[in-house]
């Protein structure tokens, strides 16, 4: 198995509180790995420790081991903005820049220095094509991004993800916010992208988890309770809590 | 126990009713009370102002004594270089061209110096000061905001003008006791400084964090976020304290009047030489409230009423082109 996130002891906690218990946890390296669990349980705080999100939060400490292609993505000396580069995030709630299609995808190789127009062109082509979105926009490309649908607008936001070739791309309930239709082109969308990327996310959709991933971890109240093959926790979850919420009894 | 029901009867709803009709009609008065100042302000502006180019006044001049004055020439008015042309006394000879110029030279720089003091004080406060900084520089602000408009004039009449005396006096030149276009355009920055900052705190603050959290997640910096993502999302809020910010700037007359000098003729664009605007032309030597010379000032309102109006529609304008496009 190749991880690409090795999580040891996580603790997190938001002034006294304490969303996150003690976690362990191995990522594996181009596969889907899904979060599930009750609201509240800590998903959101989990996935944005793997980019260092909660570094914006002022109380929010966190301690633990946390290693991203076998470096301490929280040494001091370890910059946060190469792990964020490298770790993308899509957002519950499409995020589009108020700017024109084209430049939010520009967006973040221009923030790194890329000023080259023909390399610019070509980073947003590609983005867009790996996102399924490029047939949709190539002929409006200046518009404003704040005027294509909500689905096409979080597939925009997972090509300005892509647009920074990024080795892992997290997402927090992608598709919470988006109708049925649009909710299947991503889950399409996320099949195709696991050959190039790492991808984690976060859904409060078993069934979405259970046709996705190849990894799902069952949180609860801060704490992992179940973590494994897909297919075989949702057949046989070893622990009654997971089978409880599986099967729709709980939460 | 009463029920709601004993209430609600047929008298207590017809008694409601007429209090509700009673309270539409005091709305209604009201509105048309300052409806018709609004009405009356202008009619009485208009009728004063347009008398010059219409009637013959009579005028008092040195060499002639009392002479009947030909109406003033609208066109010579709105392009003349020069208020009052050759005579020595009273004459229709009164040109606000080069004022107006002047005006929207002292407005430009004024707003180009302020603009961006302004934007990045808002920005620092919205987004980068801790929380009680913040407010403290957020209650200066709006303090600042209501100084009144002769505050700024003696206080750019005693530090201004000193400063543009002390920086004259490094080139050598003598300037009219630093009333000077630099000294009005300093005075009138700073004075609108408040107004656009206050408005683009407002729409710096509200801008939607979820962009700022995407942005971050990319890799930008914080500076970057700030300048690429921040300002362009809180583009229309920023334009419209700066619509603010030149609304008061021509309009403003007292401190601008205090500073400028008060130019008679041509357009300046040496700093440290002396202006006019339309408010300081029609502010500074009234001498009588009746006769030609008094008028005038009623027609320069005119004119300045336009200017705002045109300027505010333009700028209006430009901004709908500028940064509507990217509204939900
Ligand atoms: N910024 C924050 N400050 C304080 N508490 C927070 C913050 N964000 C989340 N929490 C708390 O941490 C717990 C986990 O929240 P979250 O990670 O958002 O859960 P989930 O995504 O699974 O719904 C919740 O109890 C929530 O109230
Ligand atoms: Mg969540």
């Amino acid at each position: 198995m190749d991880a690409i996130f090795e999580l040891k002891n996580i603790n997190l906690y938001y002034g006294q509180t304490q969303a996150i218990k003690g976690i362990d946890m191995t990522i594996e390296r181009n596969k889907v790995t899904a979060f599930i669990g009750p609201s509240g349980c800590g998903k959101s705080t989990f996935i944005r420790i793997l980019n260092r999100m909660n570094d914006l939060i002022p109380e929010c400490k966190i301690d633990g081991n946390i290693e991203f292609e076998g470096q301490n993505a929280y040494a001091k000396d370890y910059d946060v903005i190469e792990l964020r580069t490298k770790v993308g995030m899509v957002f519950q709630k499409p995020n589009p820049f108020p700017m024109s299609i084209y430049d939010n995808i520009a967006y973040g190789p221009r923030c790194q220095g890329v000023k080259n127009k023909a390399q610019l062109d070509e980073i947003v082509e590609q983005s867009l094509r790996r996102s399924a979105l490029w047939d949709e926009v190539k002929d409006r490309m200046k518009e404003s991004a704040m005027g294509l649908s909500g689905g096409q607008q979080q597939r925009l936001c997972i090509a300005r993800t892509i647009a920074m070739e990024p080795e892992v791309i997290l997402m927090d309930e992608p598709t919470s916010a988006l109708d049925p239709i649009a909710t299947q082109k991503i889950e399409d969308l996320i099949v195709e992208l696991k050959e190039l990327y790492t991808i984690v996310i976060v859904t409060h959709n078993m069934q979405q988890a259970a046709r996705i991933s190849d990894n799902t971890a069952f949180f609860m109240l801060g704490e992992l309770i179940e973590f494994g093959a897909t297919d075989k926790l949702f057949a046989t979850p070893q622990n009654p809590k997971t089978e409880e919420y599986i099967t729709g009894r709980f939460g | 126990m009463i029920s709601i029901r004993d209430v609600v009867t047929k008298e207590n709803i017809k008694r409601k009713n007429t209090i509700d009709g009673v309270t539409q009609a005091i709305f209604m008065a009201s509105a048309i009370l300052s409806a018709s100042f609004i009405v009356l302000i202008i009619v009485f502006i208009a009728f004063k102002g347009l008398s010059p180019f219409l009637l013959n006044y009579e005028g008092y001049n040195f060499q002639q004594g009392t002479v009947d004055l030909d109406p003033v020439n609208p066109i010579s008015f709105l392009t003349g270089s020069q208020w009052l042309g050759g005579t020595l006394g009273l004459s229709s000879d009164y040109g606000i061209g080069f004022a107006i110029i002047n005006t929207l030279i002292v407005v430009f720089l004024a707003i180009m110096l302020s603009v961006p003091v302004s934007v990045f004080t808002a920005l620092f406060i919205a987004k980068v000061a801790p929380k009680r900084l913040a407010n403290v520089m957020r209650t200066v602000v709006e303090l600042l905001a209501s100084i009144p408009s002769i505050i700024y004039g003696v206080f750019g009449l005693g530090i201004i003008t000193q400063f543009v005396v002390f920086v004259a006096g490094f080139f050598d030149y003598q300037t009219a006791a630093g009333l000077s276009l630099l000294s009005t355009v300093i005075v009138l920055s700073i004075m609108i400084l408040p107004t656009i900052t206050a408005v683009s705190e407002t729409s710096i603050r509200s801008v939607d964090k979820t962009i700022i959290d995407g942005s971050l997640a990319l890799g930008a910096s914080d500076i970057q976020t700030y300048m690429k993502v921040v300002l362009t999302a809180a583009k229309s809020g920023i334009f419209a304290g700066i619509i603010l910010g030149v609304g008061r700037a021509l309009g403003e007359a007292t401190a601008v009047a205090l500073v400028s000098g008060n130019l008679f003729a041509g357009i300046q664009l040496n700093p440290l030489g002396t202006t006019a605007t339309l408010t300081s032309r029609m502010l500074l030597g009234i001498k009588d409230t009746t006769g030609i010379d008094y008028d005038i000032r009623f027609s320069i309102g005119l004119v300045l009423m336009a200017v705002i109006v045109i300027t505010n529609l333009s700028l209006n304008f430009v901004m709908k082109r500028l940064g509507g496009i990217h509204e939900q």
